[in-house]
């Protein structure tokens, strides 16, 4: 590499079979204008240490795959540029509040089934499936639609100061999902979403810090949902202590 | 059914919330720096008129909803930043702390602003 330009990547390792202790390990990759720092990380993997593991599929920003910490902050790898950093060195760690499994790989077990919590899908009452699609119309599109743009890469997760505090805390990403499909006109599931979403653990977990919306690259405002989603939590608990006989 | 009695205390918390900053700025502005600091206040400052204004009832039932609700609006604040300081383990006692803090602020209020 005699005279090209470098730039240093300190990354995370840890690998649970051979020695088990996480350290940090610097590379020294070709610095180029255009390259992100997924680029870089792959360049280790192809030309410097193949046994270096960490997530991607698109590099558009798109499936959510290499969420990871870069100096300190939840990023899209993919997404962000060796420029930005340059000449100084890059820290590559894994996303903070999840379990690691190897290198910048975490375990998204926990995360997965905060989501299936939530029921993410749409709840009828009709015995069958209708013959053709529910309609709906843009105005009815539009009340959900940002929510609905969310690509799972969590790092809203990793900038939330409450997951650490509350491990079972559901988290921005689920409850931005269980309320954009509250909000949906087809659907019909919302007193059955309320029982995960109502809790001590769900909404009320969040004291509104608003980080999630700070880092989400697709611009969710997990905030703004959740804050939407305690109005509707506070609703059904009033109408349950002032009208105990209405319908659930 | 996982019903939360947290949203009763966020309805207060939120009320609060937008009582504190409808209010409090335009009550401090007015209060602390007009009344006292400018020629507006010569006439208005007068200990009789302003007493004549506060014990309109809409005004008392006014001052004490705001009041009110501010109190349980700090209160809830409170309890959450401690929490969120590593507290979380006794949340019930700080519940009942702060809480209780602005229930009695309240019948203060209460006393106060009934008794003027
Ligand atoms: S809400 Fe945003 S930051 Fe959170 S998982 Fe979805 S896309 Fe990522
Ligand atoms: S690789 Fe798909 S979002 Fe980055």
């Amino acid at each position: 590499m005699a005279g090209e330009a470098t730039i240093t990547l300190e990354v995370f390792r840890y690998r649970p079979d051979d020695d088990g202790e996480a350290t940090i390990q610097d590379y020294r990759v070709p610095y180029h204008e255009h390259w992100v720092v997924l680029d870089a990380l792959n360049w280790i993997k192809d030309h410097a240490d193949g046994t270096l593991s960490f997530r991607w599929s698109c590099r558009m920003g798109v499936c959510g795959s290499c969420g990871m910490m870069v100096n300190g902050e939840a990023k899209l790898t993919c997404a962000v540029f060796l420029k930005d950093y340059y000449p100084s060195a890059i820290r590559v760690e894994p996303l903070i509040n999840f379990p690691v499994e190897r290198d910048l790989v975490i375990s998204m077990d926990d995360f997965l089934a905060k989501l299936q919590a939530v029921k993410p899908w749409l709840i009828r009452d009709d015995e069958e499936p209708p013959g053709a699609e529910y309609l709906q119309t843009p105005s009815q599109l539009a009340q959900y639609q940002q929510f609905s743009m969310c690509i799972n890469c969590m790092l809203c997760y990793a900038a939330c100061p409450e997951i650490d505090g509350i491990p079972d805390f559901l988290g921005p990403a689920a409850i931005a999902l269980a309320h954009r499909y509250n909000l949906d006109s087809r659907d019909q599931g919302q007193s059955e979403r309320q029982e995960v979403l109502g809790g001590e653990e769900a909404v009320w977990g969040c004291t509104f810090v608003g980080e999630c919306t700070a880092v989400c690259p697709k611009n969710v405002d997990p905030a703004g949902a959740i804050q939407q989603a305690k109005v509707a939590s506070t609703k059904d608990w009033y109408r349950h202590v002032l009208l105990p006989w209405g319908k659930r | 059914m996982n019903r939360s009695n947290e949203a009763f205390w966020w309805s207060l918390f939120s009320a609060g919330g937008v009582m504190a900053a409808l209010f409090m700025p335009v009550f401090i502005v007015l209060t602390g720096l007009v009344l006292p600091f400018t020629t507006a206040g010569d006439a208005d400052l007068d200990y009789d008129r302003v007493h004549q204004v506060v014990t309109w009832w809409p005004v008392r039932i006014v001052l004490f909803v705001v009041v009110f609700l501010s109190l349980f609006h700090c209160a809830h604040r409170i309890r959450h930043i401690l929490m969120d300081l590593g507290l979380r383990a006794v949340s019930t006692v700080l519940a009942a702390l702060c809480y209780s803090g602005a229930a009695a602020g309240t019948v203060a209020a209460l006393f106060v602003l009934g008794t003027l």
